[in-house]
């Protein structure tokens, strides 16, 4: 077996942890405190690197359990924070530069629309979106890592998708 | 244009039926810029995918990570696990020294003293008679009573013989 090294193995998963951290904590200070936290105990755990099937999985999920656990001291639960809404104007500039000004305000109020209804979402649906729409997990990977079966996963990303669908034909019947 | 194929691909994909590559078919082809009306409500559910995956964590976390990483590494090696209780122990180690000293020569005085002061040792073993006794007040002061009782009884008898 090839030797795992933390600079060229761990390290690069910083930006999916962060990811998901994010999608939980729904804050980036505390999600970047939780991918730090996460390699530390990576890190700390070397001893066990050989016996791990997939090192990106093993990250992750210690990752979501730090992440749990600060959204839960924080006594939030599912509330969204206006941070997100801050940062995302710059991201979405560069989203929506291929179309027409007028078109691009209102395409950036949907997005903010559904980013909202997805930070509603139960945490266990928003972590397996996150994980199969943004990081591209196969439900296997996802089942592994969350501790669920297969049509678990199955199910509430069903759910998830089911309430964003509704959601995006419900703005466009009334309006934004 | 015909988008039939799209529109399965949407269906099958709210069921959670599609492969990751037919939704990565889908995210591309709601990024381009011509989406048909009719489809354009979901445009941001994939477009949301796209943005979310943006976030990254910048090159000086990289370099503040490996450095908690090595500083750690650094620290362990030379000391060992206990470093800071070897470190501990060096600096008491003197008085330690100077404790089993004091000690040592405590008990070989006090040794000395109790073999040569010969005298001593019969009353301490009275003492020790004594103290084993569960009331040794009681059972001490009983005996001069005894003994003028018996005294009492002897000038009785002595009176009696007259």
């Amino acid at each position: 077996m090839k030797k795992i090294s933390f600079r060229d193995d761990v390290l690069p998963l910083k930006n999916r942890l962060y990811r998901l951290a994010l999608r939980i904590t729904l804050n980036p200070a505390e999600a970047e405190d939780a991918v730090q936290d996460s390699l530390i105990r990576v890190w700390e755990h070397r001893d066990e690197w050989e016996q791990i099937k997939s090192m990106e999985a093993y990250a992750l999920t210690i990752c979501r359990n730090i992440s749990l656990d600060m959204a839960g001291h924080a006594g939030r639960g599912n509330v969204q924070l206006s941070t997100i809404n801050l940062s995302t104007d710059s991201q979405l500039s560069t989203l929506n530069s291929q179309l027409l000004p007028d078109e691009s305000q209102e395409q950036k109020e949907r997005i903010a629309l559904v980013r909202k209804i997805m930070d509603t979402l139960p945490e266990v649906q928003r972590s397996i979106m996150e994980l199969r729409d943004i990081e591209g997990k196969t439900y296997q990977e996802i089942a592994d890592m969350l501790k669920l079966s297969e049509t678990q996963v199955k199910v509430y990303l069903h759910r998830a998708r089911t309430s964003i669908r509704q959601q995006a034909e419900k703005i466009e019947k009334y309006g934004l | 244009m015909d988008y039939k194929y799209i529109e399965q691909l949407l269906e099958r994909y709210w069921a959670c039926e599609t492969s990751l590559q037919e939704e990565q078919i889908l995210r591309t082809f709601f990024q381009q810029a011509e989406v048909p009306v009719h489809l354009m409500p979901y445009k941001a559910v994939f477009d949301v995918q796209q943005e979310q995956a943006e976030p990254t964590l910048g090159e000086d976390f990289d370099t503040r990570m490996l450095h908690m990483i090595e500083g750690e590494t650094v620290k362990a090696l030379p000391l060992g696990g206990a470093g800071r209780g070897a470190a501990w122990g060096a600096f008491f180690r003197p008085f330690y020294q100077a404790a089993g000293l004091v000690a040592l020569i405590l008990t070989i005085g006090m040794a000395a003293q109790r073999s040569f002061d010969g005298s001593e040792e019969p009353q301490q073993a009275q003492y020790a008679q004594i103290d084993s006794m569960e009331n040794p007040v009681q059972e001490v002061t009983p005996l001069p009573e005894q003994q003028a009782a018996l005294a009492v009884e002897q000038t009785d008898s002595m009176n009696l013989t007259r």
